[in-house]
């Protein structure tokens, strides 16, 4: 009877093992990776396009962590946030407007959230290159709403290379998603509808395992 | 009208014209703007990282219909009525 559970056990480890999806590379086990980058080389850019004006922003205030098993992607956990006031458009009064009270209110709800719930539709692109969605909660203007986020991790393991950039080993995070202001309450009426209602966001950042 | 008044208004749309095409050469852009957004190009490591190029603020003016091309043209017009009412012909009364 031992015997049979042992093997049972032993068949069972083997199967969820070759059906974790995760990256196979030198690094093992539990990894948090960290996104603040004091160099500001870490961006999220949005977009927005009008009749009237097409208008693009970037933040470089990118923060948070992301923790998972190497071996199995779905155990991705974590946040990333960016504050409301480090949002950039190239006209410094447009970014006045935008932090103010009547459309983002960064004094009230000074950042931008996601929360990762969890990981689905993992394809393994190369060894240490997945793509997946994550579902999570999308935080802004104090209104939040699960969202799933298609993104594309590369994982690099530590080498001199990396070293020039970050030290221990380096996530690449790229991801690309539309949001709908009005789903959280920012109305784009308040200026004038130069802003867009679906404002498109792509996120290129890059989490280092030893900050 | 005379033909002063004629050549006040031919100028005055050669300067219209001229400040819509330097508007539009510029981009078209519907207000003035101090810079562009620049692609940055992706070092190898960046590449490696699966990253998209990043966008870099770079100061350069760019002329928009507003406020700058709106105001040259409505100064025009404004000047152009002006000179056009001064050059008007003068009726002289004639003795009864």
């Amino acid at each position: 009877m031992k015997k049979i559970l042992k093997t049972f056990i032993v068949v069972l480890v083997s199967v969820t093992i070759s059906f974790a999806q995760g990256f196979k590379v030198k690094a093992s086990g539990e990894k948090t990776f960290n996104f603040e980058d004091k160099y500001g080389r870490n961006q999220l850019t949005f977009f927005s396009t009008t009749p009237l004006e097409d208008i693009t922003g970037v933040s470089n205030s990118i923060k948070g962590k992301v923790t998972f098993n190497v071996a199995d992607i779905k155990t991705l956990k974590g946040s990333i946030s960016m504050p409301v006031a480090s949002l950039k458009t190239g006209i410094d009064l447009r970014d006045e407007h935008m932090r103010s009270e009547n459309w983002m209110d960064a004094e009230n709800y000074p950042d931008i959230i996601f929360l990762i719930k969890s990981v689905s539709n993992v394809i393994t692109e190369a060894d240490n290159k997945i793509s997946a969605k994550l579902t999570g909660d999308f935080t802004t203007h104090g209104v939040t709403k699960e969202i799933v986020v298609p993104i594309t991790l590369t994982y690099l393991d530590e080498s001199e290379q990396t070293k020039k950039r970050a030290p221990g080993d380096l996530l690449g995070v790229q991801a690309s998603f539309n949001i709908t202001l009005s789903d959280y309450d920012i109305d784009n009426m308040v200026i004038g509808q130069k802003m867009a209602d679906d404002i498109e966001i792509r996120v290129n950042i890059v989490g280092s395992s030893a900050m | 009208m005379n033909k002063k008044q004629k050549y006040v208004i031919v100028a005055a749309l050669a300067l219209i014209a001229i400040a819509l095409v330097v508007w539009v050469a510029n981009g078209g852009e519907i207000l003035s703007k101090d810079g562009v957004w620049i692609e940055q190009p992706l070092s190898d490591l960046d590449k490696a990282l699966g990253q998209q190029p990043k966008l870099d603020f770079t100061e350069q003016f760019i002329l928009g219909l507003f406020p700058h091309t709106a105001v040259f043209v409505s100064a025009v017009v404004f000047v152009s009525a002006i000179l056009f009412f001064i050059l008007k012909t003068k009726k002289i009364q004639e003795p009864k």
